[in-house]
């Protein structure tokens, strides 16, 4: 069964809402912030891409935020911008699911809590900070503030989360168990994530340096922030602007039997990270057609879900996007002259597992 | 039998009351509860709330692909290799299917490690390892690269009801043919962090905790795993395996109410109860007991027992977590294997920490063991954050 994409609602380095995403595609430029990382030989600036939720406002009340952190909001506004584009903000939501995922959830907050009580003992530990700190507060944030009374789910598989909770989103929809999802991803940049980078990465992380997810040899990740969603239904013939997806397809590389994805133009969510570059290649290596955009929303796990926002987009506008390396093409392919058919959005995950989605018109 | 039904042919458990399934299940109607201080942190609490601890250390858990993992990451092998036993099933077999790991936790997903975070904030460089460690160890993930297996994995992060929810979404991967076998369960080690969560929100009994009790002042943490192995009707009669029992329904639902409190009249435990009764294909008179979520606090207790008293009048009712504390994202997987167990013995054991009944609750658990009677039982976990999820179980009759 096909789920048909009504509404699309991102936010992250590139900015706020489909506009913005658009306006970086096609200028194919996005500049990082510098961001400082505390380290052990003192502060070190890095680039990383950050989302801002300050238009949050125009849809909640500011009183009713102010006990949500900054990973519920980006959650909250993914979802008003989704829902606001499908007409169905302010609708009957009770037949409609929230599935929310993640690769490492409200990490701030999760390290908020341990300050509460690290620092003046276990008897200070704050309830506000744990109650936000728990993966599935953001579907709980957005069901109580939208009024979304069906099931809800948070799934975090790293950089599977996206393709493994769309699995279930599709099986909900063709089981007939809601009407509607809300699907969304998000995760977020926190100063022990950029620390952990730092350690990781070191001399890579820095502000000196693009991404170049298609050097598959060198480690060129930045990091990044943000939230995608989609108001997904059954695909009742009906047609939508923004296409459907066709396909979900996950699990380890080698054992489908027929790859995902055949005559499909390849969205390919490498994201600078050398560690997986000979997976990438050699999936790369049977499917030449492949277009790259992770340099304009940065490393992330959920990074497919933006994936799957540009095939939407290049599916609504009727063009593939440049390719954001500098030389307005990706590998076999001359986006200029490509139109859009399948695309299809991979994800590889360093223990070799592929997770798949085809979008098409 | 409904043609959505599921077969569940294997089950494995680990929890304060023992060390695999049939040793949990055995002292459970021993009336037995094994709590105490927690053995394995110190708090600087001046009140330390009693805890329900696995008392092994799981270190000699012989493993072949997942070296250096979490706690909780030991607790999923340790129930996955009971279930895949219990099952008749062996890791060759297993390669050569399409095999899904669907998993529930809540610790188990967080990166949180407290001596990593402490060096951090005074400036050292801290041993990368705990994060190294955290990044193998992601629940569904674990399993799988344990096991060499090749289908989707999904770690299921919706707090209580976690595992609840990953029993229901793997029982819908094999009914939409996605998967021939899945592994779904969860598990949950017992945490320092999530510990002063709870006492922070002043939700924790500082004594052993007593569900539906008058007197009951809140929950006790705990720690576990339980998994269950289940498998499409197709190969199940190939292999000829009988079933335990089948997944006949599954409901759930966001009460969008309240980030830590339930909606007070239950309205989304209503929802998905109805639901997953509507889907089992059962009537009421057949429902035989449930297995509440129970975790002694004030408000849950409370809309539970509304709840089952209008839905399922005269249908006895348990808490088990008398016998385990609140193992977080494993409860339900938890309760769904005694769930199981016990409608295989035709009985089930008191609810513990239940003595005096509360007036204001329109209905009390089980005040001692008891003979059940019906051919189907519910398990129900109401989460953090207002998720509620049910599963619906029925006895296999002897079908093969």
């Amino acid at each position: 069964m096909n789920l048909s994409i009504q509404g699309i609602g991102v936010l992250g380095g590139f900015g706020c809402g489909t506009d913005a995403l658009v306006s970086a595609l096609s200028s194919g430029q996005c500049k990082p912030q510098s961001v400082s990382v505390k380290t052990s030989q003192g502060p070190r600036e890095m680039a990383a891409f950050c989302a801002d939720t300050s238009r949050l406002e125009e849809f909640v009340n500011k009183k009713n935020l102010r006990r949500i952190d900054h990973f519920s909001k980006m959650a909250i506004l993914g979802s008003c911008l989704a829902l606001q584009d499908a007409g169905k903000l302010g609708e009957d939501l009770s037949r409609m699911a929230t599935i929310i995922a993640t690769g490492y959830g409200a990490t701030r907050t999760t390290y908020a809590f341990l300050d509460s009580f690290i620092v003046d003992g276990d008897s200070c530990s704050s309830p506000t900070y744990f109650a936000n700190s728990v993966h599935n507060a953001a579907v709980a944030h957005v069901s109580t503030l939208l009024n979304i009374t069906g099931p809800g789910l948070t799934v975090s598989q790293f950089e599977m989360s996206v393709a493994s909770a769309l699995l279930t989103a599709r099986c909900w929809l063709e089981d007939g168990r809601v009407d509607s999802v809300l699907f969304g991803a998000v995760d977020e940049y926190c100063d022990v994530l950029g620390y952990c980078w730092h350690r990781y990465f070191r001399d890579r992380a820095t502000t000196e340096h693009d991404m170049d997810p298609f050097n598959f040899d060198v480690q060129s990740a930045i990091p990044g922030e943000g939230a995608s969603f989609f108001v997904l239904t059954r695909d009742d013939g009906g047609g939508s602007r923004y296409g459907s997806i066709k396909d979900v397809c996950l699990g380890m590389m080698d054992h489908f039997t027929e790859p995902p994805g055949r005559d499909s133009v390849f969205f390919i969510g490498a994201d600078g990270h050398k560690e997986y570059g000979d997976h990438y290649q050699r999936f790369l290596s049977g499917h030449p057609r492949a277009a790259c955009y992770t340099p304009l929303y940065g490393s992330l796990p959920i990074g497919p879900a933006f994936d799957i926002a540009v095939a939407a987009l290049s599916i609504k506008s009727g063009k593939i996007f440049p390719v954001p390396t500098g030389k307005n093409e990706g590998l076999g392919l001359d986006t200029a002259r490509e139109s859009p058919g399948p695309i299809c959005c991979v994800k590889m995950s360093s223990r070799g597992e592929l997770g798949a989605v085809t979008v098409e018109a | 039998m409904n043609q959505r039904a599921v077969a569940i042919t294997g089950m494995g458990c680990i929890s304060a009351p023992g060390d695999n399934l049939p040793e949990c299940i055995g002292s459970l109607f021993k009336g037995e509860r094994n709590f105490g201080s927690p053995v394995r942190f110190a708090s600087d609490n001046a009140i330390t709330y009693p805890v329900f601890e696995v008392a092994d250390d799981l270190a000699s858990l012989e493993t072949r692909n997942t070296p250096d993992i979490s706690r909780t990451g030991r607790l999923f092998l340790k129930v996955a290799f009971e279930a895949i036993g219990d099952a008749g099933l062996d890791r060759e077999f297993l390669r050569s299917k399409r095999v899904g790991v669907c998993m529930g936790t809540t610790v188990g997903c967080v990166m949180n490690d407290r001596d990593f975070y402490r060096a951090y904030l005074k400036g050292q460089d801290p041993d990368m390892a705990d994060i190294t460690r955290f990044l193998r160890s992601n629940p569904a993930e674990v399993v799988a690269r344990e096991l060499d297996l090749t289908g989707p994995c999904q770690t299921i992060a919706n707090a209580c009801s976690s595992s609840t929810d990953a029993i229901s979404v793997g029982a819908l991967w094999i009914r939409s043919g996605i998967c021939d076998i899945v592994l779904a369960g969860g598990a949950d080690e017992l945490s320092h962090v999530a510990w002063n969560g709870f006492a922070a929100l002043m939700i924790t009994d500082s004594s052993p905790c007593k569900p539906f009790d008058r007197d009951r002042k809140g929950l006790n943490l705990g720690e576990g795993a339980a998994m269950m192995v289940l498998e499409s009707e197709g190969v199940r009669r190939t292999r000829g395996k009988g079933a335990r029992a089948f997944i006949l329904g599954s409901g759930a639902s966001c009460d969008a109410y309240h980030l830590t409190a339930p909606h007070p009249d239950g309205r989304g435990l209503r929802r998905a109860l109805k639901e997953a009764i509507a889907s089992s294909g059962v009537e009421t008179k057949e429902i035989a007991f449930v297995n509440a979520h129970g975790t002694g606090t004030q408000d849950n207790d409370r809309v539970e027992s509304g709840v089952l008293n209008d839905m399922l009048p005269g249908v006895p009712f348990l808490s088990t977590k008398g016998y385990t504390g609140h193992t977080l994202g494993a409860a339900g997987a938890i309760e769904a294997a005694f769930t199981v167990a016990c409608l295989e013995m035709g009985r089930i054991p008191k609810s513990a920490g239940f003595t005096n009944p509360d007036l204001r609750l329109p209905a009390s658990p089980a005040e001692s063991e008891m003979e059940i009677r019906g051919s189907a039982a519910v398990s129900e976990s109401l989460a953090f954050g207002g998720h509620n999820g049910v599963l619906v179980f029925g006895a296999s009759g002897g079908l093969l």
